[in-house]
């Protein structure tokens, strides 16, 4: 990368202007703070949680939450439907929301990370062959594709993170691409192709560390994608199986009340919506630092 | 040119028929077609002779040729639901899906070029701060989130607009707001680019130090050529949008194709769903054939690679 | 934080701005309708959704016409109507009446239907309202027979709704395409027209007979319109877009009649919902298969407790597979009180004290199906929830691959067990027990004319049923209507919107 181009091979240098960067770039800090917060929840939800996410009291459905006159202090933010406490179904959905941006990220990454690198290393032939089955895929409409399969095959967490990971890849793949491209042609690479190293070797130790701040940026972008479209997938009544929490299944349920009882959808809509947000700032900082150049 | 608008074509062909086979592919994934076609009160003799009327005993493969080659001739088949032609089907509701996608691009350019550029002209400015956070904001709010809320302020609240349908241009609005804000944040962000890196090259400072004013430097010499790139992701986009407009659609009771294709998937309609696949593929890869064209004809350097 | 904020004020503004709403229906008299989902067809021959046969009712004309109200059958384009024996029915027809385009109706166009829509090859669905009559013959200009292939109890029940009359020389002419384009009928309402997929429009036929029993239409032009989205459909309510709503979740209808700016009402339906087992093993080997097990599981789940919360509206358990009203039907057979220690007991002689894990199919009421999940769980029974689309559940049940599911039947709104019971439990595909003593009752029950054979025959059809619990029903369903203040509108069990029965107040 340009990054390691420009600076000398002074790693404290680096790491300093690193940490000069990351203190001066707020979005960054809010972004991490976040997202870091968010996986605390989800890793710590059955220590924090104050109820089962899964317990149903059908004589105590539709509690607001504790801020309208109708509330109290043992549903803090109320139950959904079937009687649920909704904070404690907000907490464990963090679990599902981020397995499921993660889970499809981590899928698209490796496909859209191979295939990235293999098309700009090896050139030629498969370089035509990867750019095809690019072009094929964004020529699919994602949304419409990821319907239309989770409708035929039935929607599970499995089904839905499986989908994701596979129509997402395209991004990983072009950038990965062009960065691998550009390194290629670095003298390293170079020297470390002409002294006989093979050529996994070469792609592990010399091409891979170059391009990783970049798969961090995509990575961040698509996690934020799939979250988004999960949520719009069970919008529509196909994402994954109740009684499963994501906060896309909780605005979906909570949706047909949105006009009565807007909390509902507003609590997981803005969890949703500040997680997202979050994620994005932080993909944009990581970006900003390690190739301020390169924002857009 | 000619050489290179040949092989681009050829691509497209290529990209075109593969795109048909997966998507009819996929959809063989799916459980019987009969049963979906009969509907829920169908008897097993309702949903055994429609099995047999449409063939869906035979091999795959000889349904996708089947398929095909009547596909080529503009025949997307019979739509299980309707029982019309798939293409009249598309052909009629294509105009709404079309007219929400020109009215959403045109919405997501004015907004966003105008705010690319001026976040360009001043970096890091509390104008570039603003534009990247409306940027950012764009990708967070889930769209049937902002459609709902459009609806509860401005048509039952303040009864501005009208909530659904498609008689007048004003039943388009919120539509096209709602879609066009998701395809802003990505030409924002590139007009930007494009802007940033173009005032810093050398032409742009020569036209400076000749006194050029500054707004005829800005939007004579520096947009034209920042604008290239943002032409064909506006294309693009436009190609996402009809895609993505499912969502929007059926919110406000357009019924366009989006509306159609997810109508569709739900009731297991295959060959229409297929036809919309193939048919919104198409448009994409139309519209990338011509945006590649443009590039290619307004910089030399492309049509030799 | 401030989306919170906006939406409380939106939430507020909401329930004010609901006052005060300013309706166009009554004024330039039309009746906007919403609904749920985009009609395949209005030809009445090629549509099986509800929304189809409300519009068929509005258009066209059956020979006879049940009231909803009493379950009579009344005369309507035939004034008389006589068994010559048990397989043959002779028609007298009404004279002067005539179809939306002028055509004279007369035996030509009941003969020419009946053969229509019989012939296999024309595709009218669904096939069991039209495969039962062997052949239609002309008497006069105004008489018909009609032959049965086999006694076939629930023949006037059909003649009085679903098989209604088309025009000879139109249909002919147009086939169903055309049909489809431009209806034409003889009913209180003529299409003016059709946007398909997306909105109707109707007016008051003027020229609509008479002495028909439907009555001449008060409102004088009805528009139904497609709108997915069900929140859409209440902003349009709310804000005067749309009169008439249905299919309301009973949370909304709620809030809406406590609001008190629309007039909300609640009807039963003949759908019931019930639990379906791999019983007898058929498919696989699984904890189904165990009579204590499936008794267990009747014990397990609070029915009563269920309605009441989530169901809501008229709808009541039902202990035998069938909804009351339905002729045969009788709640006098073995009855399963919620009582999860019973459950347990049952479980734990079955052999299975710890429990066991087994996947649980549902393909409507997501909600239901998680409360009965939780109840379940309450006695150790873990469930692997598959929630599929309509299609892709029948096909699972039907090829055996579900020993567990939740399912609904609503039985074609036909008043008679035969539509249920017979369907599911006489050795057909969706029969997973194929019980050789149910199948001889109720093969008993569907082929005798005489109403006490039939009874006898359903009872112990359904006793064995239910003590057996091959399956095991739930409740009964329920629609919500919310419309403007300004409509006077009454629904029926039936589940059949009469839109020529509405008035403005």
């Amino acid at each position: 990368m340009a990054s390691s181009d420009s600076q000398p091979n002074d790693a404290t240098s680096v790491y300093g202007l690193m940490k000069k960067r990351v203190r001066g770039h707020q979005g960054m800090i809010i972004g991490s703070l976040i997202v870091l917060s968010v996986l605390l929840i989800a890793l710590l939800a059955p220590l924090i949680a104050p109820h089962d996410p899964y317990q149903q009291d059908l004589l105590k459905r539709l509690i607001p939450p504790v801020w309208d006159s109708r509330g109290s202090w043992e549903h803090i933010l109320g139950t959904d439907h079937l009687g649920r406490d909704y904070l404690s179904r907000l907490i464990y959905g963090a679990r599902i929301s981020l397995l499921i941006g993660i889970g499809a990220a981590l899928i698209s990454g490796i496909i859209g990370t191979i295939m990235g690198v293999m098309a700009g290393y090896f050139g030629g032939r498969v370089d035509m062959i990867v750019t095809f089955m690019i072009t094929v895929r964004l020529s699919m409409p994602v949304v419409l594709v990821a319907l239309a399969v989770v409708a035929i095959v039935g929607g599970s967490l499995q089904v839905v993170i499986t989908v994701l990971g596979l129509l997402l890849w395209d991004r990983f793949a072009v950038v990965m691409r062009s960065s691998t491209l550009q390194i290629r042609s670095m003298d390293y690479v170079a020297a470390a192709r002409a002294v006989g190293c093979s050529t996994s070797r070469v792609l592990v130790t010399e091409v891979m560390p170059n391009v990783v701040n970049n798969l961090i940026v995509i990575a961040t972008i698509e996690i934020a994608h799939a979250i988004i479209l999960e949520a719009a997938l069970s919008f529509l009544g196909l994402g994954v199986q109740p009684p499963l929490p994501s906060w896309g299944l909780m605005v979906s349920e909570g949706k047909d009340m949105m006009l009565f009882e807007a909390w509902l959808i507003t609590i997981p809509g803005v969890a949703l919506f500040l997680l997202v947000l979050a994620i994005n700032l932080m993909g944009d900082g990581v970006r900003d630092i390690t190739a301020p150049e390169n924002r857009n | 040119m000619i050489y290179y608008t040949i092989k681009r074509l050829g691509l497209a062909l290529l990209v075109a028929l593969t795109v048909s086979f997966i998507s009819f592919g996929l959809l063989y994934l799916s459980s019987d077609p009969a049963i979906a076609m009969a509907g829920e009160t169908a008897s097993d003799a309702d949903i055994e002779a429609i099995r047999k009327l449409y063939g869906f005993d035979r091999p795959i493969l000889v349904q996708y040729f089947d398929w095909l080659q009547r596909a080529m001739g503009g025949d997307l088949g019979k739509s299980y639901y309707f029982r019309t032609d798939v293409s009249s089907l598309i052909g009629e509701r294509l105009p709404t899906t079309m007219t929400l996608g020109v009215c959403a691009i045109t919405f997501a350019i004015v907004l966003s070029v105008p705010l690319g550029v001026a976040a360009a002209i001043r970096p890091n400015s509390l104008v570039d701060r603003v534009a990247l956070f409306l940027s950012v904001m764009g990708q967070a709010l889930p769209s049937f989130w902002f459609a709902l809320m459009l609806i509860v302020f401005l048509s039952v609240n303040l009864r501005l607009l009208p909530t659904s349908g498609s008689d007048t241009w004003l039943h388009f609005v919120m539509p096209t707001v709602v879609l066009g804000y998701y395809a802003a944040p990505a030409i924002m962000r590139l007009t930007r680019t494009g802007m940033l890196e173009v005032l810093s090259t050398d032409y742009i400072r020569t036209a400076r130090a000749k006194g050029l004013r500054p707004w005829v430097v800005l939007f004579k010499h520096a947009l034209r050529n920042a604008i290239i790139p943002v032409v064909s992701l506006a294309a693009v986009q436009f190609g996402f949008m009809l895609g993505g407009s499912i969502v929007v659609e059926t919110i406000f009771a357009l019924h366009g194709a989006g509306f159609l294709a997810w109508e569709s998937i739900t009731r297991n309609d295959l060959p229409t769903v297929q036809g919309l696949i193939l048919v919104f593929s198409l448009f994409y890869i139309v519209l990338t054939f011509f945006a590649d064209l443009l590039n290619a004809w307004l910089d030399p350097r492309i049509r030799i690679n | 934080m401030k989306r919170q904020f906006l939406l409380t004020i939106t939430s507020m503004a909401l329930a004010a701005g609901i006052s005060g709403v300013a309706h166009a229906g009554k004024s330039d008299d039309t009746l906007n309708v919403a609904i749920d989902r985009e009609l395949e067809s209005v030809d009445n021959y090629y549509n099986t959704a509800r929304e189809g046969i409300v519009i068929s009712r509005m258009v066209w004309d059956a020979l006879l016409y049940r009231d909803p109200a009493t379950n009579e059958y009344l005369p309507n384009l035939a004034t008389s109507y006589k068994w010559v024996d048990s397989t043959t029915l002779e028609f007298d027809l009404r004279k002067g009446v005539t179809f939306h385009n002028g055509e004279k109706f007369d035996a030509d166009d009941v003969v020419y239907t009946l053969d229509y829509v019989s012939d296999p090859n024309n595709g009218a669905k669904p096939a069991r309202n039209v495969n039962w009559w062997a052949s239609t013959e002309k008497l006069g200009d105004y008489k018909v027979r009609l032959n049965l292939k086999k006694e076939f109890p629930a023949a006037l029940e059909f003649l009085s709704g679903p098989i209604v009359m088309y025009p000879n020389e139109y249909y002919a002419e147009v086939g169903p395409e055309g049909m489809a384009l431009k209806p034409v009928g003889t009913g209180p309402y003529a299409v003016t027209s059709v946007e398909p997929g997306k909105r109707y429009k109707f007016k008051k036929y003027d020229g609509y007979h008479s002495s028909s029993p439907k009555g001449q239409a008060n409102i004088g032009n009805v528009v139904i319109r497609t709108i997915a989205e069900s929140n859409t459909q209440l902003a349009e309510l709310f804000s005067g877009g749309i009169d008439w709503i249905w299919k309301v979740k009973p949370d909304q209808a709620e809030r809406i009649e406590a609001q008190g700016q629309f007039t909300v009402k609640n009807s039963s339906t003949m759908r019931i919902g019930y639990l379906n087992f791999d019983a007898m093993g058929r498919h696989s080997k699984n904890p189904m298969n165990d009579v204590r097990v499936r008794r267990a599981i009747a014990h397990a789940i609070d029915r009563e407790g269920i309605v009441n919360a989530l169901v809501k509206g008229e709808s009541m358990v039902v202990h035998s597979l069938c909804f009351p009203s339905q002729f045969g039907c009788t709640q006098d057979v073995p009855k399963y009180d919620y009582n999860p220690e019973k459950a347990k007991q049952l479980l734990a002689e079955a052999g299975y004290v710890d429990g066991f894990e087994i996947p649980f199919l549902a393909y409507r009421n997501r909600d239901y199906a998680e409360a009965m999940i939780n109840n379940l769980n309450a006695v150790g029974i873990k469930t692997n929830f598959e929630y599929l689309k309509y299609a892709a559940f029948r096909d699972k049940v039907q090829d055996g691959g579900s020993p567990f599911n939740f399912g609904t039947w609503g039985s074609y709104s036909i008043n008679d067990v035969s539509a249920i019971t017979s369907h599911f439990q006489s050795g057909g595909k969706d029969d997973y027990s194929k019980d050789a003593e149910v199948i001889k009752q109720l093969g008993i029950g569907d082929s005798s004319v005489d109403p006490t054979v039939r009874q006898d025959a359903y009872k112990a059809a359904l006793s064995r049923i239910s003590g057996e619990v091959f399956m095991f029903p739930l409740w009964s369903y329920n629609t919500w209507y919310a419309f403007s203040k300004e409509v006077d509108f009454n629904p029926t069990p039936d589940e059949i919107p009469r839109f020529f029965t509405a008035k403005w107040l």
